[in-house]
C-alpha cells in the first residue's frame, strides 16, 4: 500500500492522499492520469485490470485502489 | 370533388400547440400531456403503472416520428434479445465449466467468450446501421459525389430526403451502453422486456437525453412509485427553473445570434464578439434549462436521471469542462471508448514500451492521445455529420491535448513565479481563459461552414472597434436596452444560483425549508417573471430545439 | 385522505391566487381608457378597443384568413390608411356581427370588409376546442401582452397596445401544390340556415353607420371553392354590395409552393404582402381616405411601424 502512495504522489503531488476520499469525482484524477496509474500498477503489482472496474468507486480513495488490487491479485 | 373543404377548421392537436415546434418547452407537454400523464399513472394500480410511462412514451414518439418508431422498437427488441441470448451463452458456459477438468478451463471459458463477442458485435452493428443511415448516409454520399465530380466520373450517389427518428443519437448510444454492459457482466441481462422497452424510450429523455445507464433509471422507471404531493411540487419548481433559462434567456439571445451568425460581415468585431458570446450561452441555458425540464419530470415518477451539467463554467480547463458540460455523453465516450481503446492489448505494450523512454508523463500520454483522438472524432461525429462538427471534435482534441502537454511546464513556471495554483484569483483566471476557449469551440459548432467560422473569427480580433457601443449597433442587433437589461440580470441570477451550488449549498433543500408564505413568494415571482419577461409570443420567433436535432 | 384534502385546497388556492396576480399584471400592461370604459374582459376579447377612439378607417372582419392576409401595417406604411383585423379562428357569423357591434361604439370606420367565407360557415358546427381556447387564452391573456412590460412609464398617449393589428405575423413555409377546381357556375354553395339573417344585420350596421362595406374572400386554395364564389356574387348582387373575390384576382399571383404556412390554406407573412398592397391599392382607388402619415395625431403609427418592420 505504500507502494502504491509513492506511486500517486509521483503522478500527482497536489493531494494528500491519506484522507482524500474522492480523488475522481473530485477531478484530483484526470482520465490520462487514471491511464497512467494503471500502467503502474500493472506493471508494479503484476495484475491485470479489465475496462469493465473502472469506475470511479473503485479509484476515489487510496483504499479502494488497494481492494481493487488485491481482488484483481485474487482471480 | 371537394366538397368537404376545410373552411380553415384545425384539428384539436393544431390548435393546442398553434403551430408551436414540438418540445418539452411547448404548452401542450407542460401543461396537458404531464399533468394528464400523472393523473392517469396515479389512478393505475402499482403494478400497471410502467406500462402507463410506455404507453405515454410512445404516444409522445409517434406524434414527433410517426412511423419511424418502428426503429426505436427494433433496437429496444435487438438489445432485449441479444441480452437474453447472452444470458443463455452464461448459463452454457457454468454448465460446462462444472463439467470440464480444470485445465481445460480456460480453453471453455474462451469458446463461450468468442460466442458473447460475436452477439454483442451483430447487435452493435445492426444499431450503428440505424444511426449511420440516418444522420450520416446523406454526409457521406455527397462529399462522395464530389470526390466523383472531381475525377471525372459519371455517377453519383443519390441523397435521400428522409427525417431521422427523433432522438436516435440519445437513445442508440443508451442502447449501446446496455449490451456492452450486459457482455462486460456489469448488470444482468433483463428478462422483462418491458423494463428495456421504458428505459430506452422513457418520454423525458427520448428527445435529449441524457443518456442514461441502465442501473441507473431502469429499476426505479419500473417500480411505478406513486406521484406525491411533494414529489410533483418538487419537479414543477425545477421546470420553472428551466422555463427561466430559455424563455428569458435563450430565446431572448436567440434573435441577436441569429442576426450575427448570418450577417456577420455587416458588422463590427465587437458585435460579433457578442454574437459569439451569446451562442455559448443560449447554448448552455437552452440545453440546461430542457434538461431542468427533463429531470423535473422525472421526478415527478420518482426517478432519478442523472444529471447532465455540473456548472460547467467553473471549470480549470476544457478537460474538466467536458465533465461538466453534457455530462452523460462524456461519460459514455470514457467508458466505452477511451478505457477501452488506451487500454487494448496493443495500446498497452505501447504504453509500457514508450513510458521506459519518456518517463510517467508522457508515456501514457500516447496511447491516452489515440483514444482521446477517437473520442473527439466521434464526438464531434455524433453532433451531427459535417466538416464544422469535425472540426469542433477536433479542436477539442487538440485543446485537451495541449493542456495535457504543456501541464508539467505550466506548473514550473508557476513555482518559479511563486504563483500558487490554488489561489482563488489563479482559479478565476484558469476559468477566463477556459470559458474564451470554449466560445471559439461553439463558434464552429454554430457556424454554417467553416469558412464563415474563420471569417468571423478574424473580424473579432481586426474590426474591433469601440464606436459599436456608441453608434447603437449594438441596438441594431434585434435587441432594444430593456432586452440587454433583463439579459444581464437574468444571467447574474442564474450565475449566483450556480455559484452557490459550486459552494455546496442546496438551494432547493433550502426552499423547501422555508414557510409556505415565502415559498409562495419566491414562486409568484418566478412565474411572473417568466411571462412577463420572456421572449415568446408576439414579435418573437418560435425557437426549434437544439439539441433535439442531433 | 385528510391529506389529499389539504393539498388539493392548497392547490386550487396556489391557481386561484396565481390567476388573480396574472389579470392584475395584464390590467396593467393594458390601455387604462379601454379597461376603464369596457372592462377587463372585453378590452382583451375585442382588440381593436385598445386602439385610441376613433382612429381607424378600416376594419377587415372575418376569420383566420383574414388574420392571415391582411396586414393593417403594411397598408399604413404605403398609404397611410388606419385599418384593424377583427378576426377569430373559425369564427361564426353572429360572432362576427357582434364583433363590428363592438368596434363601432369606439371606431368610426368608413370602410368595413367582410371575410365572405364566414358565411358558409355552420355555426353549430364550430369545433368545440376553439371556445375552450379562447376562454383559456381569456384567463391567461398576459402571454399575448407581456412584451408591453417595455412601455412601462412612457407616457399614457404613447402606448402601443397591438403593434400588428390584429395580423398575426407568420413567416413559416409549408410548401403545397394547388389543387385544381371545377368551374361550374350553376352549382352554388348552400349557406346554413340563420346565416343569412346574421348578414343583414351587417348590412343594416354599415347602412345606419354610412359605412361602405365589401364582401371579400381573401385567398385560401384550400377552403375556397367555385361554388362558394358563385353563391357570394349572387348574395352581392341581391344587397348590393361590392365583392372583391382575391381567389380570381388576375393581378394577384398568389405563389402556393412559397407563400403559405400550412399546405394552402393560409398565406403566410410574404403573401399577406402582396394581399395588403392589393388591398391599399383598392382603398386608394376609392378615395374615401385621408393619408395620415404625416398627421400628427397618428405618430404613434409610424413609431408601431418601426417596431413591426423590425420583426
Amino acid at each position: 500500500m505504500d507502494r502504491l502512495k509513492e506511486i500517486l504522489e509521483e503522478l500527482q503531488p497536489e493531494v494528500d492522499y491519506e484522507t482524500c476520499e474522492n480523488l475522481v469525482d473530485g477531478r484530483y484524477l484526470d482520465s490520462l492520469t487514471i491511464l497512467s496509474l494503471i500502467s503502474e500498477i500493472e506493471d508494479e503489482f503484476d495484475v491485470e485490470i479489465p475496462t469493465v472496474e473502472i469506475i470511479p468507486a473503485n479509484f476515489n480513495s487510496v483504499k479502494n485502489i488497494w481492494t481493487l488490487i488485491e481482488k484483481m491479485r485474487e482471480d | 370533388m371537394i366538397l368537404s373543404s376545410s373552411s380553415t377548421t384545425k384539428g384539436l392537436f393544431d390548435v393546442l400547440t398553434g403551430g408551436e415546434p414540438l418540445s418539452y418547452f411547448n404548452r401542450i407537454y407542460l401543461f396537458l400531456f404531464l399533468p394528464l400523464v400523472v393523473l392517469i399513472y396515479n389512478l393505475t394500480p402499482k403494478r400497471f403503472r410502467p406500462v402507463i410511462l410506455i404507453i405515454a412514451s410512445f404516444i409522445c414518439f409517434f406524434m414527433m416520428s410517426n412511423k419511424l418508431i418502428v426503429f426505436l422498437i427494433l433496437s429496444i427488441l435487438s438489445i432485449y434479445l441479444s441480452g437474453r441470448l447472452m444470458n443463455k451463452v452464461d448459463d452454457k458456459t457454468e454448465k460446462a465449466l462444472k463439467k470440464c477438468k480444470k485445465t481445460e478451463k480456460k480453453v471453455v471459458k474462451e469458446k463461450y467468450k468468442k460466442k458473447k463477442k460475436i452477439i454483442l458485435v451483430l447487435t452493435i452493428l445492426i444499431n450503428v446501421a440505424f444511426l449511420f443511415y440516418f444522420k450520416y448516409l446523406n454526409f457521406f454520399a455527397g462529399n462522395a459525389n464530389i470526390i466523383l465530380k472531381w475525377l471525372n466520373i459519371k455517377y453519383s450517389f443519390q441523397i435521400l430526403h428522409h427525417l431521422a427518428p427523433i432522438g436516435i443519437s440519445f437513445y442508440t448510444l443508451e442502447a449501446l451502453s446496455y449490451i456492452i454492459d450486459v457482455y462486460n457482466s456489469k448488470i444482468k441481462a433483463e428478462t422483462n422486456l418491458l423494463k428495456v422497452t421504458l428505459f430506452l424510450s422513457f418520454f423525458p429523455q427520448i428527445m435529449e437525453g441524457p443518456i442514461a445507464r441502465y442501473s441507473d433509471t431502469a429499476e426505479s422507471l419500473y417500480s411505478g412509485i406513486k406521484v406525491t404531493y411533494k414529489s410533483f411540487c418538487f419537479g414543477y419548481q425545477r421546470i420553472l427553473y428551466g422555463l427561466f433559462k430559455k424563455l428569458v434567456i435563450a430565446n431572448r439571445l436567440n434573435i441577436l445570434v441569429k442576426i450575427i451568425f448570418n450577417e456577420y460581415m455587416n458588422y463590427s468585431g465587437l458585435s460579433v464578439a457578442l454574437g459569439v458570446i451569446g451562442y455559448t450561452i443560449m447554448l448552455y441555458m437552452e440545453f440546461s434549462g430542457t434538461m431542468d425540464i427533463v429531470l423535473g419530470s422525472g421526478e415527478m415518477f420518482g426517478v432519478k436521471i442523472p444529471e447532465n451539467f455540473r456548472q460547467p463554467f467553473f471549470s480549470k480547463n476544457i478537460s474538466e469542462f467536458w465533465t461538466r458540460w453534457h455530462i452523460s455523453l462524456g461519460l459514455w465516450f470514457k467508458d466505452y471508448i477511451f478505457y477501452p481503446v488506451s487500454l487494448s492489448k496493443p495500446m498497452k505494450n505501447l504504453t509500457v514500451k514508450a513510458r521506459k523512454k519518456l518517463g510517467n508523463h508522457f508515456g501514457p500520454l500516447i496511447s491516452g492521445t489515440v483514444a482521446l483522438f477517437t473520442v473527439w472524432f466521434l464526438n464531434g461525429l455524433w453532433h451531427g455529420a459535417g466538416w464544422t462538427y469535425l472540426f469542433f471534435g477536433m479542436y477539442h482534441f487538440f485543446m485537451i491535448l495541449m493542456g495535457n502537454i504543456f501541464e508539467p511546464l505550466i506548473i514550473k513556471i508557476c513555482q518559479k513565479l511563486h504563483i500558487d495554483r490554488k489561489k482563488k484569483f489563479y482559479r478565476v483566471f484558469q476559468s477566463v481563459k477556459m470559458t474564451i476557449l470554449v466560445f471559439i469551440g461553439e463558434l464552429f459548432f454554430r457556424a454554417p461552414t467553416m469558412k464563415n467560422a474563420f471569417e468571423m473569427l478574424s473580424r473579432i480580433f481586426t474590426k474591433i472597434s469601440f464606436k459599436t457601443v456608441k453608434n447603437g449597433e449594438l441596438l441594431s442587433l434585434g435587441l432594444d436596452i430593456h432586452d440587454y437589461i433583463v439579459l444581464i440580470l437574468a444571467i447574474i441570477f442564474i450565475f449566483v444560483i450556480g455559484l452557490l451550488k459550486e459552494k455546496g449549498k442546496n438551494i432547493r433543500e433550502d426552499i423547501s425549508n422555508k414557510d409556505i408564505f415565502t415559498r409562495w413568494i419566491l414562486y409568484y415571482a418566478l412565474i411572473v417573471i417568466i411571462i412577463v419577461f420572456g421572449a415568446y409570443g408576439i414579435g418573437y420567433e418560435p425557437v426549434e430545439p437544439i439539441y433535439a436535432d442531433f | 385522505m385528510k391529506n389529499i384534502l389539504i393539498n388539493l385546497l392548497k392547490s386550487i388556492l396556489f391557481l386561484v391566487l396565481l390567476i388573480i396576480i396574472l389579470e392584475l399584471i395584464t390590467i396593467m400592461l393594458l390601455p387604462k381608457y379601454s379597461i376603464k370604459k369596457y372592462g377587463f374582459q372585453n378590452t382583451v376579447k375585442y382588440e381593436i378597443l385598445q386602439e385610441k377612439p376613433d382612429t381607424i378607417d378600416v376594419i377587415y372582419l372575418g376569420d383566420s384568413l383574414v388574420y392571415s392576409s391582411i396586414s393593417p401595417m403594411e397598408i399604413w406604411n404605403q398609404y397611410g390608411y388606419t385599418g384593424f383585423d377583427c378576426a377569430k379562428a373559425a369564427e361564426s357569423i353572429a360572432n362576427t356581427r357582434k364583433h363590428l357591434e363592438v368596434a363601432i361604439k369606439h371606431e368610426h370606420p368608413k370602410v368595413v370588409f367582410f371575410e365572405a367565407n364566414v358565411l358558409y360557415r355552420d355555426p353549430n358546427k364550430r369545433p368545440w376546442y376553439y371556445r375552450l381556447k379562447s376562454e383559456v387564452f381569456s384567463v391567461f391573456a398576459i402571454t399575448k401582452y407581456h412584451d408591453n412590460w417595455k412601455q412601462i412609464g412612457i407616457k399614457k398617449s404613447k402606448i402601443i397596445s397591438n403593434v400588428n393589428k390584429g395580423y398575426v405575423y407568420m413567416t413559416k413555409l409549408s410548401k403545397y401544390k394547388p389543387i385544381r377546381k371545377i368551374n361550374n357556375p350553376k352549382r352554388l354553395r348552400p349557406i346554413p340556415e340563420g346565416n343569412i339573417e346574421e348578414l343583414k344585420k351587417i348590412v343594416k350596421i354599415c347602412k345606419d353607420n354610412n359605412i361602405k362595406l365589401v364582401l371579400i374572400n381573401n385567398p385560401s386554395n384550400k377552403s375556397w371553392i367555385y361554388s362558394k364564389h358563385y353563391a357570394t356574387k349572387k348574395i352581392a348582387k341581391e344587397y348590393n354590395l361590392e365583392y372583391i373575390d382575391l381567389n380570381l384576382a388576375d393581378d394577384l399571383k398568389i405563389d402556393w409552393t412559397r407563400e403559405t404556412k400550412d399546405k394552402g390554406d393560409h398565406l403566410n407573412h410574404s403573401g399577406a404582402k402582396k394581399v395588403s398592397a392589393y388591398i391599399g391599392e383598392y382603398l386608394f382607388s376609392l378615395g374615401l381616405l385621408e393619408d395620415h402619415r404625416n398627421d400628427n395625431k397618428y405618430q404613434e403609427w409610424n413609431r408601431a411601424y418601426k417596431y413591426y418592420s423590425e420583426n
